[in-house]
């Protein structure tokens, strides 16, 4: 019989200015997922050579218009599938596989975005070639559009986006990142090829225009549209892969309306870091307003929290890293008996036992059998405890797969309250967790929706608050490796039956304080009251 | 006006028939030289040194050396004039001869001794590593079997792939050919005293330091690791009025009063893992500069890289046996607790003991071989560092550069005096082994 909880090692006293939202001294119960993969009608491979070493991020996203997610799952060299998802409330994982207009090959990656804020999602596919935006017409199909939206596509090694709205925008900012040129074969260190700022044509086109180039480009393999500071205009957070650049570093970039993109300076306070960056995940963790972002690489992972947090609010981007005193290095398998380090891909932060403290899974696998590195290397799963230490669940958990995982995806696949998970695997099937834990906390989601553009509210911040605490999730698409997410914003709520919530549009404006009461889907419309929404 | 390959290779076999010549040296035009062959194996191995995580500078020391060797003995088997270097560095007994009387291609030989070799020793890099690997063994061995019949082809192959096996053998069991957690002990015991080493980084691989038993691994030229011992450093102390005070503030107040030229220098020098051909690979760096300006010959390339690897390598076991035999502190942890507790250095904190400077030992080991190849005044520009973005920089000689190696460990607030000017005197002692090997007959 598996513990219900892991035990006195999180039954420490809370970390001075961190504030647990269970109480205080309750250790965080343990998550059970029940692997489905061989019932629920998902059979895709990450499949490729070198080209395909990288990428395998999924996209989940509602087309049926059943609130259910669904998946699209990139195949690397051969096309990828699209799967409904059929599931029932709370019942196991189940997905039909369908033609939808996606199967594309090449793909490493895709994020659900709805570009010309018609309320149906598009998608970007991020491939080793010519990128493709895909137009959602409905009833999960889709067509071809970067013709019709002056999107142009390019013929790189894409790895990485995010997106935003800029301000007075009525199209979306999308940022791609690439890799190196993939027909140098002898020496491709250092041959970065050059990140490609799409920014919208004009308010009356509804297009894009032709990219700026993000000169200089260091191979990232994850970037995110942040509001690091607070200031109300996200920036744009690049992880870069130090395997391929020279002379390069993470980055950070002024994304300004109408202005030309423009790299923080060590002037600024940015402080020079050279990782293996794979993935970011964000969350404001400290509940003190500025989220925290956590970076995966090989053998090292970082957590990296602001130094300084100024009176006028206006803090330079220097950041500690605090993975070690945190617990979530993640370095070396906890199972498995290698002792060689791990390689990480895609992070996300989520609540996966609704304890009211977000969770962090990380997603790991051989780059391609490099004996430097760990070949059996699980999956984390690392929850967070009452002293803002994280604690590895991953084996008990039932998640420490031992394949080659890239991209996942962490979403609430069966709208029951508990966030289920998917992982994409090089070379092997990808794999579905149902989120079966037993003893929760309640639980609260979200759909935000506002007119007439950026209909997701991509940049708004959701607030839940609970007694002194307010948890706080920035809306982004990005971050993760390769795949991204659209559809519910999960919070965990521990014991509390109701929470007070609000949201922050992306323009500021700050919406009404709301009561509502747990274990409820609601959509959260722009000047209106919340509406709770119910699963077929 | 050029003989043709073919017809150079023809003449040579008509000498064979005569009993006048027992080899034969292709250079025809539009064919590839053996010098050149070395240089090409090089500069990917400079790339696979940094894009293969073990490979931390005491790591690539060793590659070096091995790779060295086996240049400079298939260099030296077709060679009148070499000497090998069996029987005079540690545990390598003769090598493969070539059977006499028959024809052999020189740059076939050392092409197919160093694709051997490269792709042995970095047999843990990663896909790009190995794809670039095959690409450049393809490219090596287009140019250099054009036109050579297939019976010197194979001979020549089989040759070269016979020195790169007895090489690969010798090196198994010298201590060094297995390395696990990219070097990093899963367990080992901290000294306690504050003037012991502690973990400065907060990687958790980290928070043990680097290959503690390095110090134990066959050295090649010197007798063993402790060969080149040093005195003690300055004892520990917390007095403002002692000598370790004295060099932990020098420190301090160097990286507070830093200018723009010191910090470029602590750059330049600072050869990180991974994001540099580390220490080791800037050596060599600058010999393979050297010797592609002078359009030096195969003979001496050979030479060059192979007392250059040697010494490296031994630089690295010698100065390894003084780290942990002292086991001294990093000044970030001494300035830290005692002047500053907010300090911070420009440069990351190496994780492993102190004392010597691991860069001024090899520095000074390099800088002494390099000078007995060349010359003591030897004027060069270092490029090492261009595509990432460091401007060269110009030495008057060896030892300049090496001088400057050192104190770029100061500026970079990672290396008390002592260490840096001891490091070098251990690299001068250490140097002298590899150039008193006779490679010359």
């Amino acid at each position: 019989m598996q513990a219900r909880y892991f035990g006195l090692a999180l039954m420490v006293a809370c970390l001075a200015g961190a504030t647990p939202l269970g109480a205080a001294n309750m250790p965080a119960p343990l998550p059970i997922f029940h692997e489905e993969t061989a019932t629920a009608g998902v059979g895709s491979v990450y499949a490729g050579d070198w080209q395909y070493m990288v990428g395998g991020g999924l996209a989940t996203f509602d087309c049926s218009g059943d609130g259910y997610p669904d998946m699209l799952l990139p195949g690397g060299e051969v096309p990828a599938k699209f799967y409904r998802n059929i599931s029932k409330q709370g019942g196991d994982l189940h997905f039909a596989e369908e033609q939808s207009g996606l199967e594309i090959d090449k793909l490493t990656g895709a994020y659900p975005l709805d570009i010309d804020s018609d309320g149906i999602v598009d998608l970007v596919l991020l491939r080793v070639g010519e990128n493709v935006v895909m137009r959602g017409l409905g009833g999960c199909r889709f067509e071809r559009a970067n013709e019709t939206w002056g999107f142009w596509g390019g013929d790189g090694w894409s790895t990485a986006l995010a997106a935003t709205f800029e301000r007075g925008a009525d199209w979306p900012t999308i940022a791609i990142g690439n890799y190196v040129n993939r027909y140098e074969e002898m020496y491709p260190w250092g041959t970065c090829t050059d990140n490609r700022l799409h920014r919208p044509a004009g308010t009356e086109e509804r297009r894009f225009a032709a990219p700026l180039s993000l000169k200089p480009s260091f191979c990232p393999l994850s970037m995110l549209f942040t509001d690091w500071n607070r200031s109300g205009t996200p920036s744009l957070r690049i992880s870069n892969d130090r395997e391929y650049y020279k002379g390069g570093q993470e980055q950070l970039w002024h994304v300004e309306a109408g202005q030309p993109p423009r790299i923080y300076t060590a002037d600024e306070g940015w402080k020079n870091l050279r990782i293996w960056g794979m993935g970011i995940a964000s969350y404001d963790l400290d509940f003190d307003g500025y989220p925290e972002y956590f970076l995966t690489s090989m053998a090292d992972n970082k957590l990296q929290s602001l130094t300084e947090r100024p009176a006028d609010g206006k803090p330079k981007p220097g950041y500690a890293d605090i993975a070690f005193a945190r617990g979530v290095t993640a370095h070396r398998p906890y199972i498995g008996g290698e002792v060689q380090p791990s390689t990480a891909w895609h992070t996300q932060f989520e609540d996966v036992n609704n304890d009211g403290l977000v969770d962090l899974f990380i997603a790991k696998g051989n780059v391609a059998e490099m004996p430097d590195f760990a070949l059996k290397d699980p999956n984390n799963l690392l929850v967070q405890g009452p002293d803002g230490k994280f604690a590895e669940v991953g084996d008990t958990a039932g998640v420490a797969s031992m394949a080659t995982a890239r991209g996942a995806a962490l979403a609430d696949l069966n709208l029951d309250g508990l966030v289920d998970l998917v992982v994409v695997n090089r070379w092997q099937t990808a794999q579905l967790w149902r989120n079966a834990s037993t003893t929760t906390g309640r639980w609260i989601q979200f759909a935000l929706a506002q007119k007439p553009v950026n209909r997701a509210a991509i940049g708004a911040w959701i607030e839940v608050r609970r007694g002194e605490t307010v948890m706080r999730r920035e809306i982004t698409l990005g971050g993760g490796h390769a795949g991204g997410q659209a559809g519910w914003h999960h919070f965990g709520l521990g014991d509390t039956t109701t929470a007070d919530v609000r949201v922050i549009w992306p323009d500021g404006t700050e919406g009404d304080w709301e009561s509502l009461e747990g274990n409820n889907f609601y959509v959260l419309e722009r000047g209106t009251p919340a509406k709770i929404w119910t699963p077929r | 006006m050029k003989a043709s390959r073919r017809t150079i290779i023809r003449m040579a076999l008509a000498a064979v028939a005569l009993g006048v010549a027992p080899q034969v040296r292709a250079t025809g035009s539009g064919e590839i030289t053996s010098d050149e062959v070395m240089r090409h194996w090089y500069r990917l191995v400079l790339e696979l040194v940094r894009h293969t995580p073990t490979y931390s500078p005491p790591v690539a020391s060793r590659a070096f050396a091995y790779l060295g060797v086996t240049a400079f003995e298939a260099v030296a088997s077709g060679s009148n004039r070499l000497q090998s270097l069996a029987g005079q560095l540690n545990g390598l007994t003769p090598l493969p001869q070539r059977e006499a009387g028959t024809l052999y291609d020189d740059a076939r030989v050392v092409d197919s001794a160093m694709a051997f070799a490269a792709k042995s020793f970095f047999s843990n890099t990663g896909p790009t590593g190995q794809r670039a690997l095959k690409a450049m063994a393809a490219r090596m061995r287009e140019k250099s079997a054009s036109g050579l019949p297939s019976d010197v082809l194979a001979r020549s192959e089989a040759h070269g792939l016979a020195i790169g096996q007895h090489i690969l053998a010798w090196s198994l069991d010298d201590g060094g050919a297995v390395v696990e957690n990219m070097g990093f002990p899963l367990e080992y015991t901290l000294t306690e005293g504050p003037e012991h080493w502690v973990p400065t980084s907060l990687v958790a691989q980290q928070q043990l330091p680097l290959l503690p038993n390095w110090a134990r691994n066959r050295t090649f030229a010197t007798p063993d690791g402790a060969a080149c011992g040093l005195p003690n450093p300055p004892a520990y102390s917390e007095d403002m009025a002692s000598d370790f005070y004295r060099e932990a503030l020098e420190v301090y107040t160097a990286v507070n009063d830093i200018t723009a030229d010191q910090r470029i220098i602590a750059r330049f020098w600072s050869d990180d893992p991974m994001l540099s051909p580390t220490p080791p690979g800037h050596w060599i760096s600058i010999a393979l500069h050297v010797l592609a300006r002078d359009k030096h010959d195969a003979e001496k390339t050979a030479d060059v890289l192979a007392r250059l690897g040697i010494t490296l390598a031994d630089a690295f076991i010698g100065c390894w046996d003084a780290k942990f035999k002292f086991d001294l502190v990093r000044p970030l942890t001494y300035i830290h607790r005692v002047i500053d507790p907010k300090w911070e250095a420009p440069l990351n904190t190496p994780p492993f003991p102190e004392y010597p400077s691991g860069h001024s030992t090899q520095s000074g080991a390099a800088a002494v071989v390099l000078a007995h190849m060349f010359g003591e005044n030897f004027a060069f520009e270092d490029a090492t560092h261009a595509a990432d973005g460091l401007p060269p920089r110009s030495f008057a000689s060896f030892w300049d550069a090496a001088e400057e190696a050192g104190i770029s460990r100061l500026y970079g607030g990672i290396h008390f005096r002592s260490a840096i000017e001891r490091g070098l005197d251990q690299g001068r002692c250490i140097g002298a082994y590899a150039n008193a090997l006779k490679t010359r007959r």
